[in-house]
């Protein structure tokens, strides 16, 4: 069984994009945690206590951001074209059964969250059950488990650290107005700050970048799951074309979600791709189409 | 999935079938017979995705024409049809057992020489016990059985018969998957 059909070639440009942009983040963070040291101050502390954080926000961002969506889980009675559609993407892709989720709103969306594949919740709107054929619906799911498969929460958690941990010092700041003289010989405050400026800015731009890389592969990863690389690219334009008529209430409540989402929630042209979660939609289209000749060539 | 496949966004493939246990069955179907009074309803089925390309209706008419072939000593009967799920299922009568788990064995062989055994969802073999219904899923990715009993009404299953099945034949050679959570339902098996 070596040889198979629906193998798609590998994409070693993206593949070592994400590892430069990991690479880079991680030396970024390495110079930062070395300024956190040097400092000698109470930034040490502070990092242990944001870890902690880190931590429970790993734990238990799951449940917040269901609540925040007014997402419910629901079991194979309440609905059953979903969880037997899921169970038959778990068996291919060979992952645990994760709980199914639905959010009852017009935006037509999905995510998925927690921390590890067995931890894992994927949720649906009520608006993309509506909007979307059972096919794409089916390539949108098989994203989903492509970011629960790839561990992306998990590895955007970590990523996020040090970066939340600059943010937390830039806060701190306005509270102490710089404060703690150096008088136990560490690094003057003003130093720290700069750093952590300049590593939150930077960090921002990386993490986008990963992000975007991130949906790459899971649409790589639907469409090998799926082997319909096609009906994910109509549902991605579905659901843009959908995102644009929605009402705007809808849109400003899901905008906190984003970086879960399938489709970002507002979809305004994409002159801002370097501030943006998700790559554009026509990028991603192209690069399913390529999958599609790939398929179809083999 | 290692932790280089995870961190650069999983592999380039499905993982490929595991090796092929089906005959598992046909040494355990003797226990089931017997012991368990769990007799064969002679129908088998495998369930996979149709990819939509040129050479892959073409493998399946090979497949077809081959079981014919043989089905004129054994006496298969093979037809196949497509569920709501968008899935093919291709559909093997036979009252012998044994030659039921041959001809399965064939056509998931012939679907993976033609480069599509990664599209292999599951194989299904339906049994009787008591008036009810039982099957046993082979999920080609773990190389693993479960059984499966569906409990009537909407979505639901008798866990508990499943979990006792797999205890009674657990001397019997099946290769059980171990881990409950993926003992995924099949409903609307139309076997």
């Amino acid at each position: 069984m070596a040889n198979s059909k629906a193998v798609f070639k590998r994409d070693p440009g993206l593949q070592a994009r994400m590892l430069l942009t990991m690479f880079l983040l991680g030396l970024l963070y390495v110079g930062f945690a070395a300024v956190l040291f040097a400092a000698n101050t109470g930034a040490v502390v502070m990092a242990v206590v944001i870890g902690l954080f880190a931590l429970a926000q790993l734990f238990f961002s799951d449940k917040l951001a269901l609540a925040s969506m007014g997402a419910k889980e629901v079991s194979p009675e309440e609905a059953p074209g979903l969880h037997a559609m899921i169970d038959r993407l778990c068996i291919q892709a060979d992952l645990p059964k994760p709980k199914i989720a639905v959010a009852d709103t017009d935006v037509p969306n999905a995510f998925a969250i927690g921390r590890s594949q067995k931890a894992a919740t994927v949720c649906a709107t009520t608006g993309i059950m509506r909007t979307l054929s059972p096919a794409e619906l089916e390539g949108v799911m098989a994203h989903e488990l492509a970011h629960v498969k790839n561990r992306d929460v998990l590895i955007m958690t970590v990523v996020s650290f040090f970066a939340s941990i600059a943010a937390m010092i830039m806060q701190f700041a306005f509270f102490f107005g710089g404060g703690g003289d150096n008088e136990d010989g560490g690094l003057p405050f003003i130093v720290v700050l700069l750093a952590s400026a300049l590593v939150y800015v930077i960090s921002f731009f990386l993490m986008m970048s990963l992000s975007r890389y991130r949906e790459f592969t899971a649409d790589r990863g639907a469409a090998l799951t799926t082997g319909r690389p096609s009906a994910l690219a109509s549902a991605l334009m579905t659901i843009s074309g959908a995102m644009q008529r929605v009402p705007e209430t809808d849109l400003r409540e899901a905008e906190r979600m984003n970086a879960f989402f399938i489709v970002p929630a507002s979809v305004k042209g994409s002159i801002k791709t370097l501030f943006s979660t998700h790559p554009p939609m026509e990028k991603r289209i192209e690069r399913l189409q390529a999958l599609e000749a790939q398929l179809q060539a083999a | 999935m290692g932790f280089f496949d995870a961190l650069l966004g999983g592999g380039k493939k499905l993982k490929t079938a595991a090796p092929d246990r089906l005959f598992a069955m046909t040494t355990a179907y003797v226990a089931m017979d017997t012991e368990l009074d769990m007799k064969t309803t002679g129908a088998a089925g495998i369930v996979f995705q149709p990819l939509a390309t040129s050479d892959f209706e073409q493998i399946l008419r090979d497949t077809q024409e081959l079981l014919a072939g043989t089905a004129e000593e054994t006496g298969t009967a093979l037809e196949s049809s497509d569920d709501e799920h968008g899935y093919r299922w291709i559909i093997l009568r036979d009252p012998d057992f044994e030659d039921l788990v041959v001809a399965m064995n064939t056509v998931s062989t012939e679907l993976a020489a033609g480069g599509y055994g990664d599209r292999l969802l599951a194989a299904v073999f339906a049994f009787e016990q008591k008036g009810r219904r039982v099957h046993f899923i082979y999920n080609y990715k773990r190389g693993a059985f479960y059984p499966f009993v569906p409990s009537g009404g909407e979505q639901r299953r008798d866990s508990e018969a499943e979990m006792r099945i797999k205890a009674q034949l657990s001397d019997e050679g099946i290769p059980f998957e171990p881990e409950l959570t993926r003992w995924f339902p099949l409903w609307d098996i139309p076997l």
